[in-house]
């Protein structure tokens, strides 16, 4: 067995205990996640209390737009920029089912999500063969597309620019009712906390590892026998999905949609703050939607023109190492909560 | 009558598909030569436009006006090369993508700092019209047409005949090698991106007058560039003009066939020509990644 004249084998035996360590640390990490759900999620909920509660629902929503975008940019190596198409998908199966068939709004999330699942799976078919800039542009084009369909080719139906107002047609619900913004808001916290967690959760499957694999080096994944078409299209739909459902929620939170949702002028927007964030990091979605919408809410009352600052924070991190916001405080954060656990032991 | 509108057309998509080749060349010298996406070509577009609207307001010297909205263009492409890109040429693709955009939206705001949201008009330097076949066609729509073949000449001629052009198409191939030979790189690599960046002020203050000068100019012609750019295939001079005046045609007489084509049209000729040949109608096999 130890043989150890194979270099290779060697390796692998020198390797072993660093495994075991990251199981270990994989295990103690199971334990603190809920902890890491839980401060968080914890002080944007009560933040509610505080904050203007359109404020901390925009932050939610748009954080789990990010997210989207960033299990696609920072696990499977995607830019896209033509997440829009997708929100709008969302926001708009939400919107034909409420103002056209029913009157749940439950129904229309359910409905936005598969219009989104649809659409991105049809999509995803065709442009997951292509790689980083190539996938960035098509989807753009998809975005443009969609816009001018749902704006002229398909206005009989959608009403163009006037967009369609269901806002009065939904529906009073038993348990969590939508129609109170307090409630919606909780809805929102919970599904921006499952998706959170469900994200966590793939991280540390098998599925998840292929995804990052593919990544870093797609003939190795096809070689250890996987079919990467299939992981990388799987991880688009998901991601996509997630984005319809962000559209969805938006749908229902402003009781209504217009093609402005699919403009390519926002189509850069996730992309951004998920860099902002940092790519990857399972907060960054969180700290840069806080800090995108924040700033935008707040400059635009200070200053007015909140794109120089977005721009320039935007180069800065990009300059400092592009690890984004939370990348930054992520080791700083890390220490803190060391010390505060080594002193609270001893 | 319908003749007339046809011929109109025309020079309406060939105009349209200059400012777009303008543009395009840019970001496609760019391309080939340091391998980035330099997405603020745009901003210095924008910025063209706007010197040559305040120029223009203010001595009434059209052509000059122009002219200094193309020198601000190159001034403000040398500023941000010296301090961003000079930083960041040697990392990847999506990288300079990303950290040009945050420029281009940095200088949004600024314009919209210094000269409002308002969109101005600015006046034609020449509104004279001659008679096609019968059809009046604004002479300026012409001088716009000639002045895009006389950049794509000029472009020609200066990477084909002179040193300098030569060691840009050497570079193109092979960086390193050319490194090698002893030609400061970095020294081309800021010529290409002024030069760039003054055509892309030039396309602005083209343009200015045939569109209002707002804020969001920049940001309203990006997917259009892009397109004419990947339809070309990156790095490749001919294929950009070639694509600008297909995407030029295709925007204009999908007008005028069915209006909302106009806007979707291009995209869908994007969409076919990247799924059959990812690498655009003339882009080498060579400079895929």
């Amino acid at each position: 067995m130890s043989n150890t004249c194979d270099p290779a084998m060697r390796d692998l035996e020198a390797n072993v205990p660093s495994l075991k360590r990251t199981l270990a640390e994989r295990m103690l990490g199971t334990l603190k996640w809920w902890v890491g759900i839980l401060v968080p999620f914890g002080v944007l909920g009560l933040a509610g209390w505080i904050l203007p509660l359109p404020f901390v629902m925009e932050v939610l929503i748009f954080s789990i737009y990010t997210m989207a975008c960033n299990f696609l940019l920072g696990r499977l190596g995607f830019i896209s920029f033509g997440q829009p198409a997708y929100l709008a998908a969302g926001a708009y199966g939400t919107a034909f089912y409420l103002y056209y068939f029913g009157t749940d709004p439950y129904m229309g999330i359910v409905a936005g999500v598969l219009a989104g699942f649809v659409v991105s799976a049809l999509a995803g078919a065709v442009f997951v063969r292509l790689r980083s800039d190539y996938f960035a542009l098509v989807n753009l084009a998809l975005t443009v597309i969609v816009f001018y369909m749902l704006q002229k080719v398909l206005a009989p139906i959608t009403h163009g620019d006037n967009g369609l107002w269901f806002l009065d047609r939904m529906r009073n619900t038993p348990v969590l009712d939508i129609t109170n913004p307090r409630q919606l808001a909780l809805l929102i916290w919970l599904v921006a906390v499952a998706l959170w967690a469900f994200y966590k959760y793939i991280d540390g499957t098998i599925f998840g590892a292929c995804c990052l694999a593919t990544k870093t080096n797609e003939d190795k994944v096809k070689f250890l026998g996987y079919n990467d078409f299939a992981i990388r299209w799987t991880g688009f739909v998901l991601a996509n999905t997630t984005a319809a459902l962000a559209g969805s929620l938006y749908g229902i939170y402003f009781g209504f949609v217009s093609p402005e949702m699919a403009s390519a002028a926002r189509a850069a927007d996730p992309v951004v703050v998920t860099i902002l964030g940092g790519t990857g990091t399972l907060y960054g979605p969180l700290v840069g939607a806080l800090a995108y919408v924040g700033m935008k809410d707040l400059v635009s009352r200070l200053v007015g023109n909140w794109e120089f600052f977005v721009g320039l924070l935007l180069v800065t991190v990009m300059l400092a190492g592009e690890k984004g916001i939370w990348g930054t405080l992520q080791p700083i954060a890390q220490r803190w909560v060391g010390r505060w656990v080594s002193e609270s032991r001893e | 009558m319908e003749g007339n509108i046809w011929i109109s057309g025309v020079i309406y998509g060939l105009s349209m598909g200059s400012i777009f080749f303008l543009l395009a060349v840019g970001l496609s010298l760019c391309f080939g030569l340091m391998r980035i996406i330099s997405l603020d070509q745009l901003l210095y577009y924008s910025l063209g436009a706007y010197i040559a609207y305040t120029v223009e307001t203010a001595i009434h010297q059209p052509w000059l006006s122009v002219l200094s909205g193309a020198l601000a263009a190159g001034i403000a492409s040398l500023v941000v090369e010296r301090w961003v890109f000079y930083r960041i040429y040697a990392r990847e693709l999506t990288f300079t993508m990303i950290t040009s955009f945050g420029i281009l939206i940095g200088g949004v705001g600024a314009i919209k700092y210094v000269w409002g949201l308002i969109p101005r008009p600015a006046s034609i330097p020449v509104d004279i019209q001659v008679s096609i076949l019968g059809t009046p066609v604004p002479v300026y729509r012409l001088i716009i047409v000639a002045i895009a073949a006389g950049v794509y000449v000029a472009i020609q001629i200066v990477l084909n005949r002179t040193v300098i052009g030569k060691a840009i198409r050497a570079a193109v191939e092979d960086v390193d090698q050319v490194e090698g030979l002893g030609v400061d790189v970095y020294r081309l690599f800021t010529l290409t991106f002024v030069g760039a960046g003054m055509l892309s002020g030039l396309a602005g203050a083209l343009h200015a007058p045939l569109v209002m000068v707002d804020p969001q100019m920049g940001l309203e012609v990006v997917p259009f560039v892009f397109m004419v750019v990947i339809i070309g295939g990156l790095g490749s001079i001919k294929g950009t003009l070639v694509s600008a005046f297909l995407v030029g045609q295709v925007v204009s007489l999908g007008s005028l066939i069915y209006a909302p084509l106009a806007q979707m049209a291009p995209f869908v000729a994007m969409l076919m020509v990247l799924l059959v040949k990812p690498t655009g109608l003339y882009g080498s096999p060579l400079l895929r990644r």
